[in-house]
Parts: structure tokens; C-alpha cells; sequence
């Protein structure tokens, strides 16, 4: 990450190496430097009564909806405990081990992965493609944005619902097309495979507008110059694209990995309605395991801890990216 | 473009953070569960019922199942017009039996816990060993409910050391379905298959000559593990002995041998992609195992006529479950909430609100009188298909532990079968693994709280 004071280290180092060749001019003078004006100091108790005016609602919301209730799960997760119970069993690190060690985590684990990762790189270069095209001149071109936004804000609930039937294989659009091109329709709903492209399918066609719009904000502010002065120096379209505009989209692309990837991670609504987690625990992703364990099954307990895991793993990935990604975000 | 801040944190941040944390972390350790095992609703005092007066106010939370809102509200008003000095408070507490489930056990330990709460067949047991439904027996006595007149295996469904912790309400069964014009086709007789035995015979004219595939099954939690029974306890077989798991037996792999060969040797069965009693709608199946909550749904939608009867047998006889749901008293009430809440209980369940319940909605009638009233006769007349899934009501026997009262098995076993119907599975080899994760949800969910 750049900051300010890199910026005014690079512009006094591009004046310093310009200067000697005479293109630049006369080197600068330098600053004068900064005189001490004695200011009437702020009482600190004045700026803490209005951090807390300001600042204080949110930061209470904050610790009774969201700082409270993750350090209650934490707690929560060391034990065994009935949701509904009153009473409840420590058991220390017991929830945790169980997770690890049950058969069946490896495949909630790869569920989560492949969704994760058909979702938000699917996402990506989908909506890339989307914001390209919709960048164009063409007819219709703001019908086309609407069209590709509207699923967007619609409800998760609504969206499976409605996919539902669209993939039913006897009834379904799908079916239909596919018979006419003489393919039977896969199982949807009886393969756990099938299952899960579904769910994909249905997730990236609800939130590849999301993507789309982001992207296309960013396409708009890349400098129209650059493009004309690459293309005067023979550049082709494609060859622009790829050392002009995808560099320059850099942070856009860097801020949607983090977004998409912690809304994938936690995408609940279409699998509910769907498949809820089935056939075969074929769609469960850790999100739907949560919900399953601690509202289904009851298990508070094991449910907290596999939310606290999801939890790190969601901080880690998010810290892992602010680290490293972030760097090789050009400017 | 503007450059972002970059993303630091000086010492002082980290003590402040973590102030702000332990700060949360004291209030966090305030709620929530106390420790220790064994809180049951056992180990309860017994309440001294003579004395004392019914509170005015009382709460139901229900999900108003076979769309019966209207139907309680009129239950509600003819209790009003009995005991004026009670108010009955309807709220549509979730969609299914689960969204209530969920809601009621959030709701414990606060002051928002209903007085009176639906229990499905497969929550009450986790609500009494949460400590947080009444035993019934001794408030049904003092208020003088008929008891007796219920269906004994209604009744007794909610039965666990020798108290009863929910009333029969909105009370099913799985009932066999068949298209008419497809059995005309086939030339078969217009009446369901006496045994699977049967239903093998004639499965292959339903095939050929009905031009549909002979059955459709279900899938999918709280649906398959439930007609499932109808297979299991045919062959002999059981999914739990009380909370010994029993699938290992040569009677239960039996039983899912035969459900698989339906599908993978004969090829008489399907298993529908999403919902069963839609695809027979459409003809796409000759018959199905539904629900008898179905009935009404089933008959409207239809554009062929539909017959009903008795599950099929199996070697071992007759054997169809329960299912649907009863309504519990929450412990965590006042002994005054407790008892307006039973008064009106009475109310709801007694036989002429069962019957009108009954009638307009197609559960089950759970009391003899109401089974055998007028009310009930016109609906027989009008719909013999309805007196079909009543009479099967003689045939009916409790679940299994191992699948209701055990967290997860529902789930676990519903798997097993998918895998046996969706993925030709051997049976024994499913079962394995449903029954050592119900095992052990049983040592850590169940038998610390017994």
C-alpha cells in the first residue's frame, strides 16, 4: 500500500533525476521550513465527549451485535451444549477435535472450496466480461446494465425459488432445452455433483451483476488517453486490455476478491432453498453446516465451534490478502 | 486515483482493542447456559394445581399446519366466548415445525418463551430434555381431561418416563396414493397393493400398459427416514431398539435391499428430483407414498382421479408411523400461565374442536368421539379417501427412538437412504455409518441429560 509520504518521496526523486538534464528546469527551491504556530490545545476530555456523540452508537451496536455475540460463540464452542438446554457441559477443545477428526469434514470442507472457488473466480472473470461488453457503445446498452444488475438486489430466498423450477428435470426450462438439442437433463437434484454446479450456477447468475457494476465504475475512470496513445503506438485491443486496463484495475480487483470471497463464504439463502445441504450433504458448505448443527440438530456447541473456525479462516484469508495481494496491487 | 492509509496498529490500538474486548468478553460470559449436566424436566417440583387462579394473558406459538390460521382463530374466539377473563394470543411463530422448533428453544431462558408451543414428533423429546416443556399427567387430571377417548397411539406418541409431554393435535400419516385412469389401463383392480408383494406383481402392467413409472418415492430430510418405516418395520426390522441402533439386522438390510432392487433391478421406482406429490400430480408416477396432510392438496391438483389406501404389507404385516405434531405447556411459565394455558388446551383438543379442526384441514381426527361424530361422517362422505387414512389410523405404531428423539439421526438417516436410492450403496454399508454418528449423538446429546 502507497501513502502519501511515498508518493512525495517518488515526485522529489522524479524532480531530483529530471533536473540535472536541464528538461525540468531550474532545480526547486526548497520548502521553508515549518514554523511552530502555537495552537490553543483541545481539552482531551472535550474530543473523547464528541468521539463518543459520534462514534458512540455505532460503537455500541457494534459490541452488542457483533463483537458480543462472537465472543459469546467462542465461549460457546467449549461447550456441550442442547440449544434450548439450561445447563450445558464444558468440554474445552472437544468441539473442535470432533470436527476435525469426523469423517464427514473433509467433504463439508471440499464442498466449501470448490463453491468458494467457482463462485468468486467464476464471479470475477464473469462479471469482467459483463462490464467489458456493457462498456461499449451499443443499443440498449442501459437496458443491458439493468439486466445484468437486477438479480442482484433480488432476495437469495426468491432467486432459489424461482430456480428451482427452472432446473426441475421433468418440468423445468432447462429440461426443455436440453431435449431439444437431444440431451437428456442431468440429475440436479439426485447428484450430489450435479447439485452442487447447480447451486453455483444459480449463486454466480444472482451476484455477477455485483461484480459486473464494480467493475464497470472502474473500466469508466480508466483514462481514455492511455487507450489513444497505445493504440497510436500500435498497440492491439486485446494487448491494451491486458498491460493497460487490467493493471489499472488492480485495487478494483483486489477490493472485489475480499468482498466476494467473505459473501461466497457465507452465502446461505439459495442452498436453504434449494437443496437444503442435500442430496448427500452434497451442497452443505460450512456456512450451511452451522446453520444445520446448531438450528437442526441442536448442537450449540459444535456449531460455535465450527463457526469460530469458519471465522478464523475468513480472518486469515482476509489478513493473507491485505499482506501480500495488496502489494502487487500497482497503484 | 487516491491512495489508501495504510494498515497499521501501534501498541496503544492493541491495549485499546483489547480493553474493548475484555469489556465484551464479561458481558458475554453473563448469559447463556449455566454448567454442569442434568437440568432435566424431571428433576422438577410438582405443582399444587388446587388453588390456584388462571392468568389472563396467555400465548400459542404455532405455524397454523394444513393453513388452519383462520381455524385456530375461531378455535380462540369460542374459548374467549366460554372463559371471558382469558385472552388467547395467536402467533405465527415460523413456517414448519422446525422454524418454530428453532424459535422456542432460542426463546429459552427469556421472557419471551410462549405458553403453549406446537411439538412435532420429532422435537418434543428434545424439548423435555432441555427442561423445557410440562409433564402433562398431573394437570390433565386436575382439569379433568377425557383422555381416554384419544387414540391411544396419538397419545401415547409423546410418552417418556411415564408421563405424557404433549396432547395430540395436527396429527398425520403416510398414506398410499394411486392414479385410477393409469390402474384402469393396467387392468388392476381399483384398490391399492394388499402387500409390496402385490404392488411386485402388478408393477410391471403398470409400467407397460400404464406407460408410467409404476412408483414414485421421496427423498430428503424428515420426508424419506419416514415412509421408510413402512419398508423397515414390514420386513421386521426397526431403525432402533429404545436407543440401541438396529440397522445391522438381517430384517432391516432386508428391508433396503428391497427398496433398492425396486429401483436398480426392476426399475419399477424413481426418486423424484424435488417434490414427489407434484411429479404424481402430473402423471409423471403411477402411485406414491404421501402424507395424509397431502390429501387435500393432492385431490385439487390432480386431473385424474385419485384412490387411496393402506400402505402396502410387508412379510411381517401392516405397519405405518405416526407423524405431525401435539402442543406442549412451556415449563418456564407461572403455575397461573401453566394452568390457563392447560384450560385452553383442553379447549382445543376436546371432540368437537377436534373434529372441526379435522374436517377443515385433513390431519388426523385424534380422539375416538371426534373420528366417530357427524362432523367427521360428512367428510367421509364427501371424501372417501379421507376414511381411508382414518382407518389406517388403527394400524399405526410410535417411531422409533433411534430416528425422533436422537439430534441428528433424522439427518444421518436420511443420508443413508439417499445413498441407497440415489447411489446404489450396499445397504449395509449406509446403515454402518448412519448408526455409529446416531450412537454417538446419542452419548453426547441425549444420555448426559437423561
Amino acid at each position: 500500500m502507497r501513502t502519501i509520504e511515498d508518493l512525495q518521496r517518488d515526485t522529489d526523486s522524479a524532480v531530483a533525476v529530471a533536473a540535472p538534464n536541464g528538461a525540468v528546469g531550474a532545480p526547486l527551491t526548497p520548502a521553508p521550513p515549518r514554523t511552530f504556530t502555537p495552537r490553543r490545545k483541545k481539552k482531551p476530555w472535550k474530543s473523547w465527549l464528541l468521539f463518543l456523540l459520534f462514534a458512540g452508537p455505532n460503537v455500541a451496536l457494534l459490541i452488542v451485535f457483533t463483537y458480543k455475540p462472537l465472543l459469546q460463540s467462542l465461549y460457546y464452542s467449549t461447550l456441550q451444549w442442547n440449544l434450548g438446554s439450561a445447563s450445558a457441559i464444558p468440554v474445552g477443545l472437544g468441539n473442535y477435535v470432533a470436527w476435525f477428526t469426523d469423517p464427514g469434514t473433509a467433504r463439508v470442507v471440499t464442498v466449501t472450496l470448490i463453491f468458494t472457488v467457482a463462485t468468486v473466480g467464476g464471479g470475477m472473470v464473469i462479471g469482467l466480461v459483463f462490464a467489458v461488453l456493457l462498456n461499449r457503445k451499443l443499443h440498449g446498452r442501459g437496458a443491458a446494465r439493468t439486466i445484468v444488475v437486477a438479480p442482484y438486489v433480488l432476495s437469495g430466498v426468491a432467486v432459489g425459488l424461482l430456480w428451482l423450477f427452472v432446473f426441475d428435470p421433468n418440468f423445468g426450462i432447462t429440461a426443455a432445452l436440453l431435449d431439444a438439442i437431444g440431451v437428456a437433463s442431468p440429475p440436479w437434484y439426485n447428484d450430489p455433483h450435479w447439485a452442487l454446479v447447480m447451486v453455483i450456477i444459480v449463486y454466480l447468475w444472482k451476484n455477477v451483476g455485483y461484480v459486473a457494476l464494480i467493475y464497470l465504475a472502474a473500466l469508466q475512470s480508466v483514462p481514455r488517453d492511455l487507450l489513444e496513445a497505445a493504440s497510436l503506438d500500435g498497440a492491439s485491443p486485446v494487448r491494451a486490455f491486458r498491460n493497460i486496463v487490467l493493471p489499472l484495475l488492480g485495487p478494483t480487483t483486489f477490493f472485489l476478491s475480499i468482498t466476494t470471497l467473505l459473501s461466497s463464504l457465507q452465502s446461505f439463502d439459495i442452498i436453504q432453498a434449494m437443496t437444503r445441504g442435500g442430496p448427500l450433504e452434497g451442497t452443505t458448505t460450512m456456512m450451511y453446516q452451522i446453520y444445520q448443527e446448531g438450528f437442526q440438530a441442536g448442537r450449540a456447541g459444535y456449531s460455535s465451534a465450527v463457526a469460530t473456525i469458519l471465522f478464523a479462516v475468513l480472518l486469515v484469508v482476509t489478513l493473507i490478502q491485505m499482506k501480500y495481494v495488496e502489494k502487487r496491487v500497482h497503484y | 486515483m487516491t491512495a489508501t492509509p495504510t494498515f497499521t496498529i501501534n501498541r496503544r490500538q492493541i491495549l485499546k482493542l483489547a480493553a474493548v474486548f475484555g469489556a465484551t468478553a464479561t458481558l458475554a460470559a453473563c448469559s447463556g447456559p449455566s454448567l454442569g449436566a442434568g437440568a432435566g424436566a424431571a428433576s422438577r417440583a410438582a405443582t399444587d394445581w388446587t388453588g390456584i387462579v388462571p392468568a389472563k394473558e396467555i400465548t400459542w406459538w404455532s405455524n397454523h399446519p394444513g393453513t388452519s390460521k383462520l381455524i385456530e382463530q375461531e378455535i380462540i374466539k369460542r374459548f374467549q366466548a366460554e372463559n371471558p377473563e382469558i385472552t388467547v394470543t395467536l402467533v405465527t411463530a415460523g413456517a414448519n415445525y422446525d422454524e418454530i422448533a428453532q424459535k422456542f428453544q432460542a426463546a429459552s431462558g427469556t421472557n419471551s418463551v410462549p405458553d403453549l408451543v406446537l411439538a412435532s414428533d420429532v422435537w418434543w423429546f428434545r424439548y423435555m430434555i432441555n427442561g423445557q416443556v410440562l409433564p402433562l399427567d398431573d394437570l390433565a387430571k386436575h382439569l379433568e381431561f377425557d383422555t381416554d377417548d384419544f387414540n391411544k397411539t396419538l397419545y401415547d406418541d409423546y410418552t417418556f418416563t411415564g408421563n405424557h409431554w404433549a396432547i395430540p393435535y395436527a396429527r398425520s400419516t403416510p398414506l398410499f396414493y394411486y392414479n385410477k385412469a393409469v390402474w384402469a389401463k393396467a387392468g388392476l383392480p381399483d384398490r391399492a397393493p394388499k402387500t409390496w408383494a402385490e404392488f411386485d406383481e402388478w408393477a410391471p402392467k403398470i409400467a407397460a400398459d400404464g406407460g408410467v413409472t409404476p412408483l414414485g418415492l421421496g427423498k430428503g430430510a424428515s420426508w424419506a427416514a419416514w415412509w421408510f418405516c413402512n419398508m423397515l418395520w414390514g420386513q421386521g426390522g426397526a431403525y432402533s431398539d429404545e436407543w440401541t441402533m438396529t440397522l445391522d439386522t438381517p430384517e432391516a438390510i432386508a428391508a433396503a435391499d428391497y427398496l433398492q432392487s425396486l429401483i436398480y433391478e426392476r426399475k419399477v421406482a424413481t426418486v423424484a428430483a424435488v417434490d414427489q406429490v407434484a411429479d404424481f400430480g402430473a402423471g409423471l408416477t403411477g402411485c406414491i407414498m404421501g402424507s395424509t396432510g397431502s390429501l387435500t392438496g393432492i385431490l385439487k391438483a390432480a386431473t385424474f382421479e385419485v384412490g387411496t389406501g393402506f400402505l402396502p404389507e410387508g412379510p411381517e404385516g401392516q405397519a405405518c408411523p405416526t407423524g405431525g405434531t401435539g402442543v406442549a405447556i412451556a415449563a418456564d411459565r407461572t403455575p397461573e400461565q401453566q394452568l390457563a394455558a392447560g384450560m385452553f388446551l383442553k379447549f382445543l383438543t376436546n371432540s368437537e374442536n377436534t373434529a372441526y379442526f379435522s374436517s377443515n384441514t385433513g390431519y388426523m381426527p385424534v380422539r375416538t368421539s371426534a373420528r366417530d361424530g357427524e362432523t367427521m361422517t360428512q367428510v367421509y362422505a364427501e371424501f372417501p379417501q379421507f376414511r381411508t387414512a382414518v382407518d389406517q389410523l388403527e394400524t399405526t405404531r410410535s417411531q422409533d427412538w433411534g430416528r425422533v428423539f436422537v439430534p441428528n439421526a433424522d439427518k444421518e438417516l436420511t443420508t443413508a437412504l439417499e445413498k441407497i436410492m440415489l447411489q446404489q450403496t450396499a445397504p449395509a454399508e449406509a446403515f454402518a455409518v448412519a448408526s455409529t454418528a446416531i450412537a454417538t449423538s446419542f452419548d453426547e446429546n441425549v444420555s448426559p441429560y437423561l
